[in-house]
């Protein structure tokens, strides 16, 4: 039974994908995304793996597609209308090349990977050893933010910057004006589509839902699956369904983007920063304080991702206010 | 904990940390917030200098997790180097952008396009801060990270050149992903067999297995994805359009440091993370033959340039192949035992620093002059160094830097590369250094010399217009960068004992 389902599951994977490269309206390849995403977050699943399944689904399919599907919606030209040229005399060589160079590549990695000698990872068992010191239970969790911590600093920056890059790409630099020093992504001049009654009303039953389901997921971390990635994106969700649905964030986006944007980023260097200073390595918890540090550092770091993520939808929404 | 460890983690926490706070605070704040953390980095690049010049190799575990669980910061003799390289890069990029903030790109304010953007400085920080934890890494996941926070924010730097850069920076975002996941599939490979991410536990690991062809796999993976982000000739298309429509004070730092991150990062693979496999030879000639067809290739394409920013990235491409020639020769110790060339070893090193140092000057003396005088078209610009005299001055000492003239860490590189040749018995990479060197003589000419030339200035060009101080302070950025091109030539039996610490040959 299983292998029937996993068999199905692989076949769908790839007619979905394919779908997604080859149909010639945005539309269809947005919303063929959108259901690659769901059938990958249930491949996830099948193999145990619930937090790449949780982050799959609210960032890989929930954003992601959200953007996707506005630009289809905004700019509905089927791709290849723009730029990128074909010479007309070897129309076949392109895709030929990549095709076989694909194949190529695939076989011999797969054959390497299945006649390889696999070795189970060494950092197993001194992670199971090392768990009580860091204040979670849950392994990933303590990976994330004690074991690796330095990692996952990192990719907070990479989110953050990504963010500072979309916001420097809109107008006046990612700066507001005058002297306001608040955040001031263009809006749109001409007026909105008028939005159905039903989506506002939806969008207001669902935010309180979603809202407790990130927090949930955000403190669900320390002991099962979840954690600031994905409870960040499922807040960013809130925010856009409520953007979409045009109830005024303006105040919100004016004064409170960039200081959480910043905030995780910000605190996470600074916590790092306890341990040189009781003369412990760089990002040392001790483990009378280590929940403490970890569960600050995550909260933080949820409203820097909510805010970078939302901050991408809303630049990425109005390409025309950058141009 | 000592103050050497504290520094290695502080390299790269400090920018990100800057770069975070900049975010929040008005324009001319963040560049002097950016020229006190410059001045900082550059503070604790120190120690770990002076601890790598006494023969010591400073570790720090961070948050007390070993490997394989945690991540190890190395600093090593390779580390210092090039931290060494970036700060001094770094110091004086930042200078000159916090001085001529015109030269950090265009932005839209509500109505129009006005020069300098105050996206520069976050974007440039979290950069270095990228840069630093490239070199200090010692984890081959790390590494990625690492990698990644640089190529985003150099795609980044790139596009805040305003709407004409957008293109170039597109593309460059697609080859900076793809060579990534390239090296993240290869990095996967390694630690299925290997079950640890370190970079000395994956070699330890590794020597016990007996099929090669897992690692050899890897390793090309690894190879071919940071290839496209170094450069390499087949894969070079994204670099001469980002590198010259980026913004003046950013093309220094993408063609100066940037781009050596990907070649630490393959040096941190080829002669650390892997055994000698067997194989791996024919990916070191296939190198070689590659950098050979940069050297001269690129060298032609840069003489064939009419605008001077073009010339001087296809300049960088013909450098790029010096340091893969040098690829085959690092194998070739093992005939007379030793397990590794290490003058190959060394003059690739001295090379790709001294190209750092005074390429960087180049490219920052071009982005003067276009943004001075509106146009780099070669023909626009005759004459143009009658204002200038320093400025020429200075572009010249970096020229006898790319040339690898004495003194300079240009000759030193081709001095060791060439000799190292000779003790390998392969003649032809002596052919190759000389044609490229007179290649590039011809290029730099071909670049500086018009700005020599008597021209009758039309009195209305911005040419023509008086140079204010703060434009005089720029052209002494450009005369330090002259200065270190060729000062850092003496140091080249310094740079060769700081290389041995933490060699494991």
């Amino acid at each position: 039974m299983s292998t029937v389902l996993d068999l199905g599951l692989g076949v769908a994977v790839l007619i979905v994908t394919g779908l997604s490269l080859l149909a010639r309206s945005r539309l269809v390849m947005s919303m063929s995304f959108l259901v690659l995403g769901v059938l990958v977050a249930i491949v996830w699943l099948r193999l145990s793996s619930l937090d790449v399944a949780l982050a799959e689904a609210a960032i890989g399919t929930g954003l992601l597609s959200a953007l996707l599907v506005w630009l289809a919606v905004r700019s509905p030209l089927p791709p290849g209308a723009g730029r990128m040229e074909t010479s007309h005399r070897l129309r076949w060589l392109r895709p030929a090349v990549g095709l076989v160079a694909g194949t190529v590549l695939t076989v011999v990695t797969a054959a390497v990977w299945v006649r390889a000698d696999h070795r189970l990872p060494a950092w197993g068992e001194p992670a199971q050893a090392q768990l009580p010191d860091t204040g979670v239970e849950h392994p990933i969790t303590g990976v994330l933010l004690a074991f690796r911590a330095y990692d996952t600093l990192l990719e907070s920056g990479i989110l953050m910057l990504t963010a500072a890059a979309v916001l420097a790409l809109s107008r006046r630099g990612g700066l507001s004006a005058g002297s306001t020093h608040q955040l001031s992504i263009h809006q749109a001049s001409a007026a909105l589509p008028p939005v159905p009654a039903t989506l506002s009303w939806a969008a207001r039953m669902l935010t309180p839902a979603l809202v407790l389901l990130g927090l949930w997921l955000l403190f669900a971390g320390s002991t099962d699956s979840g954690g600031a990635f994905q409870s960040g994106a499922v807040l960013a969700a809130a925010l856009i369904l409520l953007h979409c649905a045009q109830v005024d964030l303006r105040v919100f986006q004016a004064r409170w983007l960039r200081p959480l944007l910043v905030g995780g980023v910000v605190v996470f260097v600074l916590a790092g920063l306890v341990g040189p200073l009781l003369g412990l390595p760089w990002l040392s918890w001790e483990p009378e304080w280590a929940f403490a540090a970890v569960l600050v550092v995550e909260v933080l770091l949820t409203a820097g991702i909510t805010a970078g993520l939302y901050a991408l939808f809303l630049a990425l929404e109005n390409p025309e206010g950058v141009r | 904990m000592t103050f050497t460890q504290f520094s290695l983690g502080a390299l790269a926490l400090l920018p990100l940390l800057a770069a975070a706070l900049t975010m929040l605070l008005p324009h001319p704040v963040r560049r002097a917030l950016g020229v006190l953390v410059a001045l900082l980095v550059a503070g604790f690049t120190a120690p770990v200098l002076g601890s790598v010049t006494s023969g010591e190799l400073t570790e720090l575990v961070l948050g007390g997790f070993d490997a394989p669980l945690g991540i190890h910061l190395r600093g090593d003799g390779l580390a210092a180097v090039f931290l060494g390289v970036t700060s001094l890069v770094g110091v004086v990029v930042t200078g000159y952008a916090a001085v001529l903030p015109k030269s950090t790109g265009a932005h839209l304010s509500a109505t129009s396009w006005v020069t300098s953007h105050p996206g520069f400085w976050p974007l440039w920080l979290g950069c270095w801060s990228g840069l630093n934890a490239v070199y200090l890494s010692g984890d081959l996941f790390n590494l990625y990270v690492s990698l990644e926070l640089v190529g985003l924010t150099a795609v980044a730097l790139v596009a805040v050149g305003g709407q004409s850069a957008w293109e170039p920076a597109l593309r460059y975002l697609f080859i900076a992903v793809l060579g990534s996941l390239m090296f993240l599939a290869g990095v996967g490979l390694l630690a299925a067999v290997t079950g640890t991410l370190d970079l000395h536990q994956t070699r330890s690991q590794l020597d016990e297995l007996e099929d090669p062809t897992l690692p050899l796999l890897a390793l090309t993976l690894i190879t071919v994805g940071l290839a496209m982000k170094v450069a390499l000739l087949p894969m070079h298309r994204w670099l001469v359009p980002a590198h010259s429509a980026a913004p003046s004070a950013v093309s220094p730092i993408l063609s100066g440091v940037v781009i050596k991150a990907a070649l630490v990062v393959l040096l941190r693979c080829w002669l650390w993370a892997l055994p000698a496999v067997p194989g791996m030879q024919w990916l070191a000639w296939l190198l070689g033959g590659l950098g050979v067809a940069a050297v001269l290739v690129g060298s032609v394409l840069a003489l064939r340039q009419d605008r001077l920013k073009p010339l001087v990235a296809y300049s960088t491409v013909a450098q790029i192949g010096y340091w893969f020639v040098a690829f085959p020769l690092l194998l070739h110790g093992e005939h007379d035992g030793a397990p590794l060339g290490s003058g190959a070893y060394n003059g690739l090193v001295a090379l790709a620093a001294g190209h750092a140092i005074a390429k960087a000057g180049l490219f920052t003396a071009a982005g003067f002059l276009k943004d001075r005088c509106g146009t780099d078209k070669m023909s626009a610009l005759r004459g143009a160094g009658a204002h200038h005299p320093v400025l020429i001055l200075a572009m010249g000492m970096c020229a006898v830097g790319l040339l690898g003239l004495p003194i300079s860490l240009g000759f030193t590189g081709k001095w060791q590369l060439a000799t190292a040749a000779v003790g390998a018995e392969q003649w032809w990479v002596l052919l190759v250094v000389a044609a490229g060197t007179l290649l590039s003589a011809a290029y730099l000419l071909r670049g500086i010399a018009p700005l020599l030339l008597q021209a009758e200035v039309p009195e209305n060009a911005p040419a023509a217009g008086p140079v204010r101080g703060r434009e005089r302070l720029g052209e002494i950025a450009v005369l330090i960068f002259g200065v270190a091109t060729i000062g850092t030539g003496l140091l080249g039996a310094w740079l060769g004992d700081l290389l041995e610490v933490g060699a494991w040959w």
